[in-house]
């Protein structure tokens, strides 16, 4: 073999291998792994297990009992369901605010007793028995609410005691007028449309149902009151300490429950005007089971009006299917607590493992191949050869300032940087000794630009895109944008505002890292390596944001071109810089100016001449870069190894390049042990000074350039002089 | 149904494909007591320090040093381990060359002279006991030697003895034994790297082995004598879960092995945070301008005391953020320890109370 023909051997390796990476890139390219987990992060995934446990009872009881499904039988059942609906919203209400209400039973009884009495018996009209009905159950949780709520009893032996009461009352008031109820016979068309009605074909009580539930759907989900009561469910403590009335939130539940099942008597007095004793008996339980089996939590907090008509329509079919069957009358209860033990293990075991499931199927790694990395060692004449020029940079602030991303400089030289603790924090020129609050925002600072009236536009990590005017007034510009389309994640809200620079008509160009990660999980993103990340545009003009770029491999900086015709942005994990055209011919269009980067870019900012400085926040390792191509191997090291033991693309020494409009690099300034100046994420140049700022740093860096025009500053070069 | 087992747990995580790594504490315990140790000299990767004509000794490269400086002896190649008879002859372990034992008069015999990686020696009355840590691997390749034994810690390493001109093995299939010592009962106590423990090992009756202890926090590298009874194990590097990891996954290791310096890999290391190539941890994130010394890290230097059933008693750390990493052998002299941090370049000189 002579030195010209290449290794016959090595080149079918090369290209098995590559037959095999692309074998791998197509099945990460094809099945998106990331939809199961953003699934199983929706909140109404836990509405599923019950939603399908309803449908297999109906199959199961459908398939033994002939007639299950003709029009008479499904009419009748949506009736009682229409009743029953009503009092599992009402346990419901109550076990969502984490109590327990025993005498629903009891109450529905007296509801059928009142109502009776007072239309068969006192011939009030309709609406005068329904006020009374309702007056008394409500009176009844009134009582319950009273002793549980505001008296802090036991809401389980409490309501058993009303149950045992109300129902010993009723008892005596059906023995002494039984026979007089039994003997009226009002003559009243609404009371008979209420009993026997349909509207379209749909029973009366399955309407009033149907308009309970979603008033209380709304309640629940949209209102104070409602958001008041889950918060009382889901901690009691938390929410006394946020200043919510527990008593009172509990009080009105019970209240609430009272009307609700006056109500379901109500119509069951219409229907059956029957004076019998058996009237709601057992009927808590019967309550409790649907409303469990629906998935509302017995503990409180977890609740829904959807979740308790699943669980009604559960449990209606079968103790209905049970009696239709012939079965003995023991059988229906020993099914329903059958049901309740199966619902209540299933409800507990996937509650408690559908985190895990989450957190384990939510990193969902792609392959990110990248360029070979340019070499950066000594004696190799790349022009990234690294050198100790940033060895002696002298430090400001050194211990005074936690996590710099970026700083800037206003047009009288005081310096601005973020903090850890939420601030924007001021140092003063000219010695930049002396520091001050500027402003507090509260989330933590990115990206910082001043835009032509002086204005400091801050990119805020959680909160999104804020400026700060020179009267120090915080201001909100915007958290959110349009909602990707068929997106499963809500990606409307900005999670991680990242860098921004402004283009000569206003109009703010700023990136977000990751649409599926907080700010601090950012390494969970690199493990990923999913374009997650995208570019939007905020234009002050009509207070609107769009999405412009999307699928971006973490968007970090962002800079506008000096013809203000484009924007440079940089792709942390691809560690490449794109250009991306928002005037011109090629407006929309995006290319590549720098494919392949010996580390992970940062921030871009304009040079005093003509170029761009570029943060390299790491360098690229090859470990790192082989995992890169090993999704497999990611994702396990994900759900296997604690994060701390991670490989992490190499953040602890980087460095600072500048390169020009084409993207060739002109020159990198290192400090290669890292001892003085350990991160770098950004930098700005001012009057013939490079000053350095860090994320995970306690200082900011100040590097004084020989060559650079000792009175450029980038307010005067953006938006000229004052 | 094994095997079904076996795949089970690949695909899950759990059983042998957990990732699990035992903590540093009780006697183990950190503390800063090797890197604030004094430095008695500096020296090119100083391998294995020993007594020798009463004076303190140490392997560093081809060549043994005296801590002035001087050159007690140079070896024709990289010597690999250390012994003194108590009759003051000196076995040299070379480095793809067997071993040399030089007498008191400088005569040079030679022995074992097929074992390539001669890591361990240790005289008893009549013969000489050799560790070989791999029969794959040179000494400069013993990175590779793990990666290559995956996550069994499967190795290829032997026990021979050497007894008037008689080389017997006496075991074999060790996961790079490191170092040696001589039990009270006899036996041969052999420090298992890549397994992690130490194993006793009767040498009359070979096949019989126990472990005395097992599963260690780090690589054990040399054991040594301690005065008033013990023994003292030099340890070179954590293990760590990301280590582990990689070891579970061949996929990745074989690529890995394969494409990187092995500077650059991730794998135990005699010194790590030497070039920004080095794969960096979560946790090795410097945080407003420090490491943390419990940070996860490839190197690390620990000096064990274990008792006389060579359970752990006391403990010495250089950790994460130190540098005396690498620690490959210790000496006691009285309430000195000497301890030779192959990757600090130095040998340092701990006092030890009592």
């Amino acid at each position: 073999m002579t030195a010209n023909t290449p290794n016959p051997g090595a080149a079918i390796g090369a290209r098995k291998k590559s037959l095999a990476s692309q074998l791998i890139r197509l099945r990460y390219d094809l099945i998106p792994d990331h939809l199961l987990g953003e699934i199983l992060a929706k909140k109404w995934v836990e509405n599923v297990a019950p939603f399908l446990f309803m449908v297999l009872t109906i199959a199961l009881f459908g398939s033994l009992i002939d007639g299950f499904f003709a029009p008479s039988s499904i009419v009748n059942m949506v009736r009682q369901l229409g009743e029953f609906g009503l009092i599992v919203l009402a346990m419901m209400l109550v076990i969502g605010a984490g109590g327990i209400d025993l005498s629903v039973g009891s109450n529905f009884a007296l509801a059928n007793f009142v109502a009776l009495a007072t239309m068969h018996i006192l011939g009030w009209p309709v609406w005068a028995a329904l006020m009374a009905t309702l007056a008394a159950c409500a009176f009844v949780g009134l009582l319950n609410g009273f002793l549980v709520g505001l008296l802090r009893l036991r809401a389980f032996l409490t309501t058993l005691v009303t149950l045992i009461i109300v129902r010993a009352v009723v008892d005596m008031l059906l023995l002494r007028h039984a026979v007089s109820i039994s003997a009226g016979f009002p003559d009243s068309l609404v009371w008979d449309f209420i009993a026997m009605g349909s509207v379209f074909g749909i029973p009366f009580s399955a309407i009033v149902l149907l308009v309970a539930a979603l008033v209380i759907h709304v309640l629940l989900t949209r209102t104070r009151p409602g958001w008041r009561i889950m918060a009382v469910g889901g901690s009691r403590r938390s929410a006394h300490n946020s200043g919510i009335s527990v008593r009172w939130t509990v009080f009105g539940t019970y209240v609430g429950a009272g009307v609700l099942v006056g109500m379901a008597g109500f119509m069951y007095a219409a229907r059956l005007s029957s004076a019998g004793a058996d009237a709601g008996m057992g009927l808590e339980l019967a309550a409790l089971t649907a409303a469990v089996l629906g998935g509302n939590a017995l503990g409180g907090g977890r609740a829904s009006s959807a979740k308790a008509i699943m669980g009604a329509i559960t449990v209606l079919v079968v103790t209905n299917s049970v009696i239709r069957m012939g079965m003995p009358s023991g059988v229906g209860s020993i099914a329903l607590g059958a049901v309740l033990l199966l619902a209540a293990t299933l409800d507990v075991r996937f509650l408690k493992n559908r985190y895990k499931l989450l957190a384990s199927v939510y990193v969902s790694p792609v392959v990110n191949e990248l360029p070979p990395a340019p070499p950066t060692q000594a004696g190799s004449g790349s022009a990234y050869e690294v050198n100790d020029r940033l060895h002696d940079v002298e430090l400001i602030g050194l211990g005074e300032i936690e996590a710099p991303e970026d700083v800037i400089l206003d047009r009288n030289d005081n310096l601005y940087c973020g903090s850890r603790q939420g601030d924007i924090v001021r140092f003063l020129a000219p010695d930049y000794k002396k520091k001050e609050i500027f402003a507090h925002i509260g989330g933590q600072p990115l990206g910082l630009a001043f835009d032509r009236d002086d204005n400091l536009y801050v990119c805020v990590g959680g909160m999104g895109l804020y400026y700060i005017t020179p009267e120090r007034e915080v201001v909100k510009a915007t958290d959110e944008t349009n909602r990707t389309p068929f997106s499963i994640n809500d990606d409307s809200r900005l999670r991680l505002a990242d860098d921004l620079d402004i283009a000569p008509d206003g109009r703010v160009f700023f990136s977000e890292g990751t649409i599926r990660y907080e700010m601090h999980d950012w390494p969970v993103d690199s493990i990923e390596a999913r374009g997650n990340g995208r570019i939007l545009c905020y234009d002050p003009r009509d207070g609107s944001t769009k999405t412009v770029v999307r699928n971006i491999r973490f968007a970090n900086g962002v800079c506008v071109s000096f013809d203000g015709k484009s924007v440079l942005y940089a792709e942390t994990f691809g560690c490449t810089i794109k250009r991306y055209w928002i005037e011109g011919p090629k407006a929309g269009t995006v290319e590549t100016i720098i494919g392949a980067l010996p580390g992970h870019p940062d921030n871009i900012n304009r040079a005093s001449d003509g170029n761009y400085w570029l943060a390299l926040v790491g360098m690229r390792t090859p470990a790192m870069d082989l995992a890169a191509e090993m999704p497999g191997f990611r994702r396990r090291m994900s759900r296997r190894v604690a994060q701390d033991e991670w490989i992490y693309p190499n953040i602890n020494t980087g460095c600072v390049v500048k390169f020009d409009e084409e993207g060739n690099i002109l020159e990198a300034l290192w400090d290669q042990a890292g001892a003085n100046h350990p991160m770098i994420t950004s930098m700005r140049e001012h009057k013939g000074s490079l000053f350095l700022g860090g994320l995970s740093n306690n200082r900011i860096g100040r590097y004084r350039l020989k060559d650079a025009d000792p009175d450029w500053t980038s307010c005067d070069h953006y938006w000229g002089k004052k | 149904m094994s095997v079904f087992r076996r795949v089970f747990n690949e695909l899950t995580g759990r059983g042998d494909a957990s990732v699990r790594v035992p903590l540093l504490d009780g006697a183990l315990r950190p503390n800063q007591d090797i890197e604030e140790a004094d430095t008695v000299c500096e020296a090119e990767a100083p391998d294995n320090v020993v007594s020798y004509r009463g004076e303190v000794v140490f392997s560093s490269g081809s060549k043994i040093l005296k801590s002035d400086g001087q050159t007690v002896l140079e070896a024709p190649a990289a010597i690999t381990a250390l012994a003194v008879s108590p009759d003051d002859r000196l076995a040299v372990g070379l480095d793809g060359a067997g071993v040399m034992i030089v007498a008191p008069d400088g005569a040079e015999t030679r022995v074992c002279s097929h074992l390539e990686n001669p890591t361990a020696l240790l005289f008893l009355d009549d013969a000489l006991v050799v560790a070989n840590g791999s029969a794959n691997n040179r000494n400069a390749d013993w990175k590779r030697d793990l990666m290559e034994g995956g996550r069994a810690g499967l190795g290829t390493g032997s026990v021979w003895l050497s007894r008037e001109g008689q080389e017997t093995e006496i075991a074999n299939g060790l996961g790079y034994p490191y170092g040696l010592a001589l039990a009270q009962d006899g036996r041969l106590v052999v420090s298992e790297g890549w397994k992690h423990r130490l194993l006793a090992i009767d040498p009359n009756r070979p096949e019989r082995r126990e472990e005395l202890y097992s599963d260690l926090p780090a690589y054990p590298a040399r054991l040594a004598r301690a005065e008033g009874g013990g023994y003292w194990l030099a340890a070179f590097a954590p293990r760590s879960q990301m280590v582990e990891f990689v070891l579970r996954e061949a996929g990745y290791r074989n690529r890995m092995v394969a494409e990187i310096h092995p500077d650059h890999w991730v794998a135990p290391s005699m010194k790590s945070r030497q070039s920004f190539l080095e794969p960096l941890q979560g946790g090795g994130v410097k945080q407003l301008g420090i490491l943390k010394p419990w940070a996860p890290s490839w190197s690390y230097g620990l000096v064990i005391r274990l008792g006389e059933d060579f359970i752990p008693v006391s403990s010495h750390h250089s950790r994460a953020d130190g540098t005396h990493h690498g620690v490959t052998s210790v000496l006691q002299d009285g309430n000195r320890l000497y301890v030779a941090s192959r990757g600090g370049n130095k040998i340092l000189s701990l006092h030890i109370g009592g």
